[in-house]
């Protein structure tokens, strides 16, 4: 297998998709050379078509020239034979000039030409037609134009010049004229054409440009005005020179136009415009040539122009076809070699899954060939078994079977499989190389070949000795727990007649109750005390089966004792035959022994109606008893204050009395009177003192605040330590309830002196709305509540006793080092009717 | 004669007090009464120069007959004579109409003088009694929100204070430990936002518990 299988196959697509891709550009190259080569082919047709043209052009041009230019070649002959002419060469009279110039008048006539004279042998113009004109040649001396001396010569001459006089260009045509007998010429007789007329009648054409240029390159005709009279190639200065000196083209200056040529067929212009040319020479006129242009680009133009029009969108069709068709191919090779790489990798990873799966499935896989030999096994199946592969590869499957499990895998198991293509379920019991034997389940199912004969097995045993060993021991196991529930249901069956019998025989009301409030259970006291059958509560609420007080009371406890999740103390009010009773009653909430969760509530209710009278007899008693005492204490300060007081003071009037009556005449029953006078007032003094003590009679006088004003003045004095009393405005106050309060007050700063240490007292007695709110507070060492002396304990109920008499109810607080605090709260509105 | 009423349910006390009276010369008891109608009753009928009532009487106690005859004789100087030496007993006495306040025990050598000092216009009082009542009068009738949350203790020691008396005299004055008066000032100061006793002072003398 490749180390790297699809970097592999990355590459190989890589490189098909480069083949594609220099194929397609190929195939678009092709496309585009074949345009290109078209284009070309069809290009150099019609340079070589206009190539032809040019050179049929040019000879059209070239003939029609010649003809023009040696129209006159023959009436010069003519001309010069006219003896008028001869005549007057001869003897130069007024009148033989004046038949001379009419020979030469009826020629320019009849010739349409531009002017004919006649020259004397020196040159000079004798006769001519233009004699009349402001130009006139007569007079004239043209001896250095060629058509003189080489006429003179007796030549028959044709030049072409730019005329000196009339400044126009001319074609002359001159001829010799002879004297009788024609020895050598006496004059020469000349005719000339005008150029422009012959321009006229050549009819250059205009998209071309045409050219008659002498040797020297001067440009003589033209299709370009513009050029005339300059030079068509670059010349030396000897030949202008030469030109200046022929006086042929005027006064010059003759600049060079900028033509070039290139090759034998073409020439460029200033501009770098390249030209078609064609050249012809001119008969007669040696060194002249006719020089034919024609503009490349226009040529291209001519043929480009109507092609692209036309191939153009052709041409550009195909090739976005091309490419078009090109992309198309390109990304359809693309995806199908996309799909194939993937198809190969999903062949080669489901191969190697596969590979995987045989090896690591944790069940025992095998091969076996027709004959029975192993031809695989998984990793698994070595493993579980001990051996290595290459010792049991090739070996015959039922090597690894006990002798039993050999045997029916002969006769029967493997020729079966053979037989049927599959098997399933077949338990053997196989051989581990250390000699251990397994329990195994085994199924197969055939690998066929094409033509469907089976060639191999692929068999999956399961490792079943494990689940034997489990299921014997969840059968053991399984004993265990019948034998175990049938004592726990022994149990559970004497526990819950145990509780039964606790049920029905205890005096108490028990009951259950769900989570909802339905009843799941009463007990046979409840029965009894709400006449109800038992099995008929279930399910039902306090609301179905009670009357309504008491089912109410029942559905707010429990409730209660629900929401706060513990156990709940209530007095419970239940009517019977014979009045009210009193129950108090337990409430618990029942949990749920795996969900932790609340499912009920249980209560448990006693009668405490016996106790609950007794108690209120018991308070009742000591209630009087605690008024009786006060009533009795109250009579005997009054008798004490008032009565006894009373016969004191008045003693000790008489004994002042007496003082007084004998300072003068007895001193020394004057001195025991005054004995007997202070007697009894240390005596009164100890009678108001017990009397106070007993039960101060400000109390009774003039109220709760001044008789605990007065009592705090008289701890302040007695204890030494700063007893601070505050209040705000009071009420008048029942005297009961003054009374508790007065009391409670006294105890709790008796034990301020005795227990406290402390160094200061406070005293609070203020009206919260209409509660009484008595604070008695000290800065002393304090004590721990929960540990206190038999004494202090029966001081603390002592107070709280009168507090509750007068139905108020009294706080303690206190911790060590921190102080304590008597709070003392009496509701008044109950008992604002009796006011003192 | 000075005629004077004698208001007590005591008649040995009652004879008592007519022996001080009538022993005086120019004093004679034109009435007596048991009791507190008895009283009323008599002051009407006989018109006296002056009462003599006892507080702690039957039917009627002394304090009402007071609150209802004062209303009735504004000009009837009331003495009360009571067996009680507290001063609350002092100050309800005085709020209700009385001129003068005297315990039987010390009639023998003040009841005529209280007679003659009651007769003349001007109250008598014992003792601390004065201070009781100036207490009582002040705290009645001034910036309540602030005396209010003071006891009765602490406003005696505020006046002392500043009247610049010391610790140790206040201490002795109320038969109280210097300590116990150590608490007190500095309480005051707490509770009065103040910073020493000259500040007491100016407190006191704004809020008319000493005069200036």
């Amino acid at each position: 297998m490749s180390a790297n299988p699809i970097s592999s196959v990355s590459d190989s697509q890589m490189s098909l998709r480069h083949i594609l891709l220099v194929l397609s550009l190929l195939a678009f190259l092709s496309a585009t050379a074949g345009g290109v080569l078209y284009y070309a082919s069809l290009r150099q047709a019609a340079f070589h078509e206009a190539r032809q043209q040019t050179a049929a052009k040019t000879e059209l041009v070239h003939k029609r020239l010649n003809s023009l230019l040696s129209e006159h070649r023959k009436n010069a002959v003519t001309l010069a034979g006219m003896p008028a002419l001869q005549q007057a060469l001869l003897d130069k009279t007024p009148g033989s000039l004046e038949r001379a110039n009419a020979v030469l008048d009826h020629f320019v006539t009849t010739l349409k030409a531009d002017v004919c004279y006649l020259m004397d042998p020196q040159g000079e113009t004798i006769a001519s037609s233009n004699r009349e004109d402001e130009d006139s040649f007569v007079g004239q001396n043209f001896a250095f134009r060629p058509y003189f001396f080489n006429g003179l010569d007796g030549s028959n001459w044709a030049y072409l010049a730019l005329g000196v006089t009339s400044l126009k260009r001319g074609v002359y045509h001159s001829s010799p004229v002879y004297a009788d007998p024609p020895v050598r010429p006496i004059g020469v007789a000349v005719i000339k054409a005008s150029i422009d007329e012959i321009e006229k009648e050549l009819a250059l054409p205009t998209e071309d440009i045409v050219l008659v240029t002498n040797e020297q390159g001067a440009v003589f005709i033209s299709s370009q005005p513009q050029w005339l009279f300059q030079l068509a190639w670059e010349v030396g200065p000897d030949q202008i020179g030469q030109i200046a000196r022929e006086r042929q083209f005027g006064q010059g200056p003759w600049q060079w136009i900028g033509l070039q040529k290139i090759d034998a067929d073409h020439v460029t212009d200033r501009n770098g415009e390249r030209y078609l040319a064609h050249r012809a020479g001119i008969d007669r006129f040696p060194g002249w040539e006719i020089v034919y242009l024609r503009s490349t680009r226009l040529i291209a133009q001519s043929i480009s122009g109507p092609l692209l029009r036309i191939v153009g969108p052709v041409a550009m069709l195909v090739s976005i076809l091309v490419g078009v068709s090109v992309l198309l191919l390109y990304r359809k090779a693309s995806r199908e070699i996309y799909r194939r790489r993937n198809a190969e990798q999903a062949l080669r990873q489901s191969e190697k899954r596969y590979r995987s799966l045989y090896h690591h499935t944790p069940a025992m896989l095998h091969s076996i060939d027709r004959g029975g030999y192993l031809l695989s096994v998984s990793d698994f199946w070595l493993e579980t078994l001990g051996y290595r592969s290459d010792e049991v590869l090739g070996r015959p499957l039922t090597d690894f079977f006990t002798p039993e499990s050999r045997k029916y895998a002969l006769s029967e198991g493997i020729p079966r499989f053979f037989k049927q293509g599959s098997i399933k379920g077949v338990p053997y019991r196989m051989v581990k190389k250390n000699g251990e034997t397994i329990d195994v389940m085994l199924s197969a199912i055939a690998d066929r070949d094409a033509e469907g004969r089976i060639q191999r097995s692929l068999a999956v045993s399961v490792d079943m000795t494990e689940r034997y060993r489990a299921e014997e021991a969840l059968r053991v196991a399984k004993e265990a727990l019948d034998r175990y529930s049938k004592e726990l249901e022994r149990q559970v069956r004497e526990r819950t007649s145990e509780i039964t019998a606790i049920l029905k025989y205890t005096p108490a009301v028990v009951y259950m109750k769900d989570g909802r409030g339905r009843y799941l259970m009463v007990n046979s006291r409840f029965e009894k005390l709400f006449s109800i059958d038992g099995d008929a509560v279930h399910g039902k609420t306090d609301g179905d089966l009670l009357p309504a007080e008491v089912a109410e009371q029942f559905r707010a406890h429990d409730e209660r004792a629900l929401a706060k999740g513990i156990s709940l103390q209530v007095e419970e009010q239940i009517h019977q035959k014979d009045g009210m009773h009193t129950y108090l009653s337990v409430k618990f909430p029942l949990y749920n022994e795996t969900t932790g969760g609340i499912m009920g509530v249980c209560g448990i209710a006693t009668d405490i109606t016996a106790l609950k009278n007794a108690q209120e007899q018991l308070r009742r008693l000591s209630g009087s008893i605690m008024a009786n005492q006060e009533q009795e204490r109250t009579t005997i300060a009054r008798e004490l204050h008032d009565e006894l007081g009373q016969l004191l003071t008045a003693l000790r009037m008489d004994a002042v009395w007496l003082q007084e009556r004998l300072r003068d005449k007895d001193v020394k029953g004057a001195e025991r009177a005054a004995a007997i006078c202070t007697l009894v007032d240390t005596t009164i003094e100890e009678v108001r003192a017990m009397a106070v003590r007993l039960r101060p009679g400000v109390l009774d006088d003039l109220g709760l605040v001044e008789a605990l004003e007065l009592f705090t003045n008289e701890f302040e004095r007695r204890v030494q330590i700063a007893c601070i009393f505050t209040h705000n405005v009071m009420p008048a106050v029942d005297n009961a309830i003054a009374t508790a309060a007065y009391r409670i007050a006294q105890e709790a700063l008796t034990n301020v002196a005795r227990h406290a240490g402390a160094s200061r007292a406070e005293v609070r007695l203020q009206m919260e709305q209409d509660t009484l709110v008595l604070n008695v507070w000290d800065d002393g060492r304090g004590f721990n509540p929960d540990a206190l002396s038999q004494v202090r304990m029966l001081g603390l109920a002592g107070m709280r006793e009168r507090a509750a008499l007068v139905g108020g109810t009294l706080l303690v607080k206190s911790a060590p080092d921190q102080g304590t605090l008597v709070a003392l709260r009496v509701p008044l509105a109950l008992s604002m009717g009796n006011a003192a | 004669m000075i005629k004077v009423l004698l208001a007590d349910d005591h008649g040995i006390v009652r004879a008592g007090l007519r022996r001080l009276v009538e022993e005086s010369g120019d004093m004679a008891v034109v009435a007596e009464a048991a009791d507190g109608d008895e009283a009323i009753r008599k002051i009407r009928a006989n018109r006296p120069d002056v009462a003599v009532i006892d507080l702690s009487m039957p039917r009627i106690d002394g304090l009402e007959v007071i609150r209802r005859i004062h209303p009735e004789f504004p000009h009837l100087p009331i003495l009360v004579l009571t067996m009680h030496a507290e001063n609350q007993y002092l100050v309800r006495a005085i709020e209700a109409g009385a001129m003068g306040y005297i315990t039987k025990q010390s009639a023998p050598e003040q009841l005529v003088r209280a007679i003659r000092k009651v007769l003349g216009g001007s109250r008598y009082l014992t003792g601390d009694a004065a201070e009781s009542l100036a207490l009582r009068v002040s705290k009645g009738g001034l910036d309540r929100s602030v005396l209010d949350e003071l006891s009765t203790r602490e406003l005696q020691v505020l006046r002392r204070l500043a009247l610049g008396h010391t610790n140790r005299e206040i201490a002795s004055a109320y038969n109280i430990s210097i300590k116990t008066v150590d608490t007190y000032r500095f309480r005051l100061l707490k509770k009065l936002n103040l910073r020493n006793n000259a500040e007491l002072s100016r407190f006191a003398i704004q809020n008319g518990l000493i005069q200036a």
